[in-house]
């Protein structure tokens, strides 16, 4: 009896499995982001571009990638496909992998184009994957949050120095961010 | 810095319940079904309160008084919160952090004006429709008026990626939105000139259960009778 109790434990848990963590994300373009950040020397704000402009960063739309891709033949089965969506005028189904929670307010905007913080600092170092990432390469929690808004200092604009978080509207006060 | 206050004029008000609505629809504030509501459960960050006419003395005038939280300055319900989950920020709002609260209920046994309400349940889920700038509260917390200070959010968002301050009017609550008879002023109450401090100013000006000295920032202007 004890025996089927166990046995019954390990079944349940190989038919479970995978189902315990957060599912594997499969994008629909194998999208290397090597090939065009670290050969191509684009910046990220090329392609998210409305990091730069808006709350919410988004995903690139198909135009932006068949601007480049779309002359002459294409070279890998990857290419074929994103100049098939843009033929059918579809944009591609790019799927979500970094989420907030829905009580954190947090703009984009501020972030890229006013502190200037590099993309790497929260998304980790997305220049060396040949492969879309299945998961978030950084499991972002508050106190990476906290940990920048006490600490951060910019290069003075005016002259020598930094200039610390309190004298640059860097707040910590909760209601900054939560919602 | 600012601070930030609202002027509820009750000669104006005339019992619409455009701002209850338009900071239900805001919000996110469920809607708790029949049997909750019999059990005394109803969330309703801004509730118009009535005064209902005495038939002995016909010709009197019906009262409302909206009440929103009073954003106090010194506010009974942050002092009892064990978790530092409501606290009254450095603009004067008082907030509540959602993923603070521990749901113990003392901040509603401590507000004298009843502003606080628990989700006993989880009354809704994320979805559309909902306005995605404001969290839906799960199961187990208080939850109160904010100010919407989520439009603040994105004011100061807007005026940071501008390099400006956030101008005068460009953060303005729901309910003082939609209020068709402009009853409800919101505005800075540091500064002078804003029409909300020279209307607090007024010497039609009081505030709710003024001796408790909670020193709301929810002023209210009425005409001779009928104060607090």
């Amino acid at each position: 009896m004890k025996w089927l109790a166990v046995i019954g434990v390990i079944a349940v848990a190989l038919l479970t499995w995978g189902f315990w963590w957060e599912p594997a994300v499969k994008q629909p373009i194998e999208y290397p982001h090597k090939t065009h950040v670290q050969q191509l020397k684009l910046p990220c704000t090329s392609c998210h571009q409305r990091a730069e402009k808006d709350a919410v960063a988004g995903r690139p739309p198909t135009a932006l990638c068949v601007a480049c891709h779309s002359g002459g033949e294409a070279k890998s089965e990857e290419i074929k496909k994103i100049q098939a969506f843009g033929e059918k005028g579809q944009e591609i189904p790019w799927k979500r992998v970094w989420r907030l929670p829905p009580h954190v307010f947090f703009s984009h905007r501020t972030h890229v184009a006013v502190a200037k913080v590099k993309c790497q600092t929260c998304h980790g170092a997305m220049e060396t994957l040949d492969r879309p990432p299945a998961r978030p390469l950084k499991t972002l929690a508050m106190n990476d949050c906290i940990g920048c808004h006490e600490q951060w200092e910019w290069p003075n604009e005016k002259g020598g120095g930094v200039v610390k978080a309190v004298a640059r509207r860097v707040s910590t006060d909760c209601n900054a961010c939560h919602r | 810095m600012a601070r930030w206050g609202m002027v509820i004029d009750l000669d104006r008000c005339t019992g619409c319940q455009a701002c209850v609505i338009a900071c239900k629809a805001e919000n996110n504030v469920p809607a708790v079904g029949a049997k909750e509501a019999v059990r005394g459960r109803i969330i309703s960050w801004m509730q118009v309160l009535t005064e209902v006419e005495d038939h002995d003395h016909p010709g009197e005038q019906m009262r409302f008084v909206p009440r929103p939280c009073l954003q106090c300055d010194d506010p009974p319900c942050t002092k009892v919160c064990p978790v530092y989950a409501t606290y009254r920020n450095p603009e004067g709002i008082v907030a509540q952090i959602y993923a603070r609260c521990i749901g113990c209920r003392f901040c509603m046994a401590a507000c004298p004006y009843n502003a606080k309400y628990f989700n006993w349940h989880r009354y809704q889920k994320e979805g559309p429709g909902q306005n995605p700038d404001v969290s839906v509260r799960p199961k187990g917390v208080v939850e109160k008026c904010t100010f919407c200070h989520h439009r603040l959010q994105h004011a100061r968002e807007r005026a940071l990626a501008e390099g400006r301050e956030v101008a005068p009017g460009e953060y303005v609550p729901a309910c003082a939105e939609a209020c068709p008879a402009r009853a409800i002023i919101f505005g800075d109450l540091s500064d002078p000139g804003s029409e909300v401090s020279r209307l607090a100013q007024s010497r039609r000006a009081f505030r709710l259960l003024e001796e408790l000295g909670t020193k709301p920032k929810v002023i209210y202007l009425t005409e001779g009778e009928g104060r607090g």
